[in-house]
């Protein structure tokens, strides 16, 4: 683990902001987090790391924002994501509304995909 | 489902009057464009109806930003296009203020950070036929939605951009039918506005001992604080005691959502 590409240390970087954008708001009761699993469809790759917390406030633009830096894709390259394998939430959704209404065992689930998947 | 079929027609035919104005900073030419006004229906999408007003401004600004997306404001907000003309309106309408609504056209400085941007119809009826799934979802875990056919979703789209009650009607129908054996939903899909964004969560229309749960129950579940919230949809104030059932088959939106906006 002593070595590390400069790609890997971009990766680590998001992680980073990411969680500690969370730790900055520790401090404040009613900023929640949410759980939220991000799988795969289709030809898209795979994450790594597939649990991730973010702040509930977050907007789902952000997650498709984070899900690109972190699989690095190209600016002309697309990236959809879906909820219940049904419908594309709009990218001014709130996380927080999609785990109220759809999350299961306390974790909501994203599919990402590289091509339109469900409608 | 729904025997109040006049409602629904109410619904449909609301309109709005709108006045459009060109950016002052933004006329190139000697002459200042009229002002171009429109009737527009409350339940439809900007970029659905605003072909007309681009073309009536287009040649007042300057010839290398004539090709730029065309984005509108009121009262220094940029609008969402992807909320139904009638929300946006409800949401920010001054109430100081008379009719027609007077909106500012912009051809130059998108404002990329507030709105997204729509490349072209084809973005809106995705959207648009998302929030219908969702809600379809909500109300029959997405069966009747995934059921149906393509030709049915281009029904409904057609429908509502073409302005054609019963075409869009002879689908929509389906999706507002309840199934085995209930008379209810199993959610309720609705967003509650306030003025930063919509909140959801999950509401049932029928309480556990089987009672019709009204508006009134829906509002105390959102907002358990402040218990004389007040919520506008389509411009009326409905009744507290409106059942939600009923409420979701008649005053939902085209994509199948009750739209509140918090008052």
């Amino acid at each position: 683990m002593s070595e590390e590409s400069p790609a890997d240390q971009e990766v680590h970087e998001v992680g980073d902001s990411l969680q500690s954008m969370n730790i900055a708001h520790d401090a404040s009761p009613e900023k929640l987090k949410i759980d939220i699993l991000l799988k795969p469809t289709g030809n898209a790759p795979i994450m790594k790391k597939k649990k991730w917390t973010v702040d509930s406030d977050k907007k789902i633009g952000w997650i498709i924002e984070f899900i690109r830096k972190y699989l690095k894709l190209e600016s002309n390259e697309k990236l959809f994501l879906y909820v219940n394998q049904t419908f594309a939430p709009a990218p001014d959704q709130l996380v927080k509304n999609l785990y109220d209404c759809y999350s299961t065992e306390g974790k909501l689930v994203l599919h990402y995909c590289k091509t339109q998947a469900w409608g | 489902m729904a025997n109040d079929r006049e409602i629904l027609r109410e619904i449909w035919e609301g309109k709005l009057p709108i006045c459009f104005r060109l950016d002052s900073e933004e006329v190139a030419d000697v002459r200042e464009p009229d002002p171009f006004y429109l009737m527009v229906p409350r339940l439809s999408y900007f970029p659905l109806v605003t072909d007309k007003v681009k073309r009536h401004f287009v040649k007042y600004v300057d010839s290398e930003k004539s090709e730029q997306e065309m984005w509108l404001e009121y009262n220094g907000q940029p609008l969402k296009w992807h909320y139904p003309i009638g929300v946006l309106f409800d949401l920010l309408f001054d109430k100081d203020e008379i009719l027609p609504w007077n909106i500012t056209v912009h051809l130059d400085k998108f404002p990329d950070a507030e709105i997204f941007r729509f490349s072209n119809k084809d973005m809106v009826e995705s959207y648009f036929m998302s929030c219908l799934k969702e809600a379809d979802v909500l109300k029959h875990r997405g069966q009747i939605a995934g059921s149906m056919q393509k030709k049915d979703h281009n029904q409904l789209w057609l429908g509502l951009q073409n302005d054609k009650f019963d075409q869009f009607w002879a689908v929509n129908r389906k999706l507002m039918e309840t199934t085995n054996d209930t008379e209810y939903f199993k959610y309720i899909p609705f967003r509650c506005y306030l003025e930063n964004g919509y909140k959801q969560k999950l509401v049932k229309p029928v309480g556990d001992n089987g009672s019709k749960r009204t508006l009134q129950d829906l509002l105390n579940e959102m907002f358990p604080d402040q218990p004389e919230v007040q919520i506008k949809t389509h411009g009326l104030i409905p009744p507290l005691d409106t059942p939600l059932q009923w409420l979701s088959e008649h005053l939902s939106y085209p994509d199948n959502f009750l739209h509140l906006c918090v008052v």
